[in-house]
């Protein structure tokens, strides 16, 4: 009994959605109908919402920059040290550049050169003047190298400039030393002069007092001359005062450019990643000035964009540190790389490699990455990207197939997840243009358009869309002569051919309130019937022939002319025969008013199909009109 | 002699008693099915092929009660009843003059009488 009950409204639900399911009528605009449309497919922010999903799912799959790399800002951070990263396509020309060349021999050697010159700066080694001039040519030899970029020479003429500046100034140093022998000579004919003036002076107050007035003036000149000569050797003095002070002035300020100039070129090779010439350089620093001047008085706008937040004075070793630590850091980076690389973690390898790469990118320590190893890196890399462009443009077709690619090239890639997200996108998109089926039947154009868009949003190159596209040209085709075929078929009681060209015709009698019930009539009709074969054909499958032949027996009270209906019925009869006859009988009985024969035979049938529906209510129904005939007639 | 002849006379006797004593019984027995007697099994398969071809008819059914399809006071019950001999259930009526209480499961015989339609009208029955 449960079980026919919950059979039955099984039914009635599949019939009530079955209308929509199969791409029913339409049935204008009542809200009771409408209702599965809209439940049934996303609303418009969903499907951008899982477009967006998937986007971002795609930006972090197939994008195998490290997350300390940022191309918005076009910055890269190691550390807490930022540096410019400039734009994507340039990183990536040149990343791509290094995954395309080999290692030479140009390079080792230029290494082993490189670390002589290191050596050789470093305090614990000779430095004499003769050492360092030895080191300083060897910075010639390193700009011959296409891999130095001229830097070498750079460094070589900053030191040449101080030596130059150093020279200059022990010609001031000289310059100086005889002025203030002059000031000391002056100094002394000043105060000679002064001493003889006095001595006169006094001489001529003594024979004052014997001579008369003629004598007084003759002293009076003699005291005049004497205080010009003096005043004379006076500005002399004070000229070689100044001159001295100019030439001190001089000499401190070209020293001080030579330090400034090289603190600067110091700072500037750290922001380009030269850490090998930004160590040469503050060796040279500090041989030639001696410790002196270790705070750097430059630079100070590029550290706080190298070193952001900070608010410490840096110095000279401050920035050996740095370059020192950049250097160590590539050459773990690169065994890193090669670990994971051998490890089959590929992705992780790319990934971390563009990290050392743009950090050590003028570094010899990258030459510990092998050939074939970049050429396989640099396969899955362009891949990547690929696969990042085609996720960008949504071709989910083309994806799948580089997807497939990507996991052979990367067994550490995301492959299933990937796929997911694909398959995810396009069945969103394959919904959206189901909806817009759906509305276009409703004759709702605004809502079929709103589906329409986002299913071209999500994946614009559905096959759905394509579909969707040829079957409402169809049907706006075949709308015009809509009316005539539906009048010529209900006529002639044809509704399976109605049903069958219900989309056309529901397209043309949308707007005909005359046919348009009629046609919904039908279609409702078949629609069950539809349900109810298939729903039997299910049963048959596992077993339940007789409840089979119960939905058909459903269906034929629906209509009893049903061509597809009629047929399954033929198909199943044979099976079912035991109780088929009896129901037959059944009939036979009840149509000729032998209730007790008719309630004899449906007990018969029941005996075969214990949970016939049919059977119950047979009972019921010829018990009842079995006992109205038994009932006495009551006489007034 | 005279032994040989009281011999036989004792076994005549004994003869005679037996005689008596199985004609009693057969008596007693045709008085104890009372008006079922002399009735015949309906033929249940038949009777649920044609039911019409049994009209008017009288017979005696042994049954047992598989359910109870429709009661109406004053006018009486329709029972689904399981028939010896047959698997088929046959629906039978039992009118309210039959006094009785009717129990699923109980064995019943009956005089039946095949009325319009086919109808297996009960009118009498007993447990057996």
């Amino acid at each position: 009994m449960w079980k026919i009950c919950v059979s039955s409204s099984f039914c009635i639900l599949l019939v009530a959605g079955g209308t929509f399911a199969q791409g029913g009528l339409p049935t204008g605009p009542s809200p009771s109908r409408s209702q599965p449309a809209q439940a049934g497919v996303s609303g418009p922010s969903s499907g951008v919402l899982e477009s967006n999903t998937f986007l971002e799912m795609a930006n972090r799959m197939f994008d195998p920059t490290s997350d300390s790399m940022d191309f918005e800002n076009g910055s890269f951070n190691w550390k807490g040290k930022t540096f410019n990263i400039t734009e994507q396509r340039a990183f990536r020309s040149r990343f791509e550049r290094f995954l395309l060349t080999s290692p030479s021999e140009e390079e080792v050697q230029y290494a082993a050169l490189m670390n002589d010159i290191l050596e050789r700066l470093s305090v614990a080694n000779n430095n004499t003047d003769d050492a360092i001039l030895d080191t300083w040519e060897l910075l010639f030899r390193a700009s011959g190298f296409d891999i130095d970029g001229g830097n070498s020479s750079v460094v070589a003429n900053q030191v040449f400039n101080a030596w130059r500046v150093r020279k200059e100034s022990r010609g001031v140093a000289m310059s100086q030393k005889e002025l203030e022998d002059m000031r000391k000579y002056q100094q002394e004919v000043v105060a000679n002069r002064t001493l003889m003036a006095d001595k006169l002076r006094q001489e001529r107050m003594r024979n004052a007092t014997n001579a008369g007035e003629n004598e007084k003036d003759a002293s009076g000149e003699g005291n005049l001359t004497l205080n010009s000569e003096a005043s004379f050797r006076v500005l002399d003095l004070a000229e070689t005062e100044a001159k001295i002070l100019a030439l001190e002035a001089e000499s401190a300020s070209t020293g001080l450019q030579a330090k400034l100039q090289f603190q600067s070129q110091i700072v500037s090779f750290l922001m380009q990643r030269r850490f090998e010439h930004a160590l040469v350089l503050s060796g040279f620093y500090q041989w030639l000035f001696k410790g002196s001047h270790q705070r750097l008085e430059v630079g100070k706008n590029q550290l706080e964009q190298l070193l952001p937040g900070s608010d410490l004075s840096y110095t000279v070793d401050s920035m050996s540190f740095i370059a020192r630590e950049a250097i160590n850091d590539v050459g773990s980076g690169v065994d890193a790389v090669n670990a994971a690389y051998s490890e089959g973690r590929t992705m992780l390898a790319l990934e971390r490699l563009q990290e050392v790469f743009f950090l050590g990118e003028y570094l010899t320590e990258l030459n510990e990455i092998p050939t074939e190893q970049r050429r396989h890196l640099l396969d899955l890399y362009r891949s990547l990207m690929e696969a990042s462009d085609l996720a960008e443009t949504k071709d989910y077709v083309g994806l799948t197939v580089l997807v497939e690619k990507i996991a052979q090239l990367a067994d550490d890639f995301p492959q299933t997840r990937a796929l997911s997200g694909i398959e995810t996108a396009k069945s969103m998109s394959d919904m959206a243009v189901f909806a817009a089926s759906q509305y276009r039947n409703l004759a709702q154009i605004d809502k079929a358009r709103q589906e329409l868009r986002q299913a071209i949003e999500i994946w614009p190159s559905n096959p759905a869309i394509r579909e969707f596209q040829m079957e409402t040209t169809k049907l706006a085709t075949a709308g015009s002569q809509g009316v005539k075929v539906f009048d010529d078929l209900y006529q002639r009681n044809e509704q399976r051919a109605i049903y069958e060209r219900r989309m056309e015709l529901g397209f043309a009698l949308s707007d005909d309130p005359e046919r348009r019930p009629l046609l919904m009539e039908v279609v409702d009709q078949v629609a069950r019937i539809e349900l109810l074969v298939m729903q039997s054909q299910e049963l048959v499958k596992q077993g339940e022939a007789y409840a089979a032949w119960e939905l058909l027996m459903e269906a034929a009270k629906i209509d009893g002319s049903d061509g597809p209906m009629n047929q399954a019925r033929a198909e199943l009869a044979p099976r079912v025969s035991d109780f088929v006859l009896q129901l037959d009988r059944a009939d036979r009985q009840a149509a000729n008013d032998h209730h007790a024969g008719a309630l004899a035979a449906y007990l018969a049938a029941q005996d075969v199909y214990p949970a016939s529906k049919i059977c119950r209510e047979g009972i019921a129904r010829e018990a009842a009109a079995l006992m109205r005939g038994l009932q006495p007639v009551k006489v007034e | 002699m005279f032994s040989i002849k009281r011999q036989s006379t004792h076994l005549l006797s004994h003869s005679l008693l037996v005689a008596g004593l199985m004609l009693c019984g057969i008596l007693l027995s045709a008085c104890g099915r009372g008006n079922f007697s002399g009735l015949e099994a309906l033929p249940v398969d038949d009777y649920v092929e044609k039911p019409g071809n049994f009209l008017g008819n009288t017979y005696l059914l042994s049954v047992q009660i598989d359910s109870q399809i429709e009661w109406k006071e004053g006018v009486g019950r329709i029972l689904a009843v399981e028939a010896e001999g047959s698997s088929s259930r046959i629906p039978i009526f039992v009118p309210d003059t039959i006094e009785q209480n009717l129990h699923v499961g109980q064995r019943y015989e009956m005089r039946a009488n095949i009325r319009k339609g086919g109808l297996i009208y009960v009118e009498d029955l007993r447990k057996f």
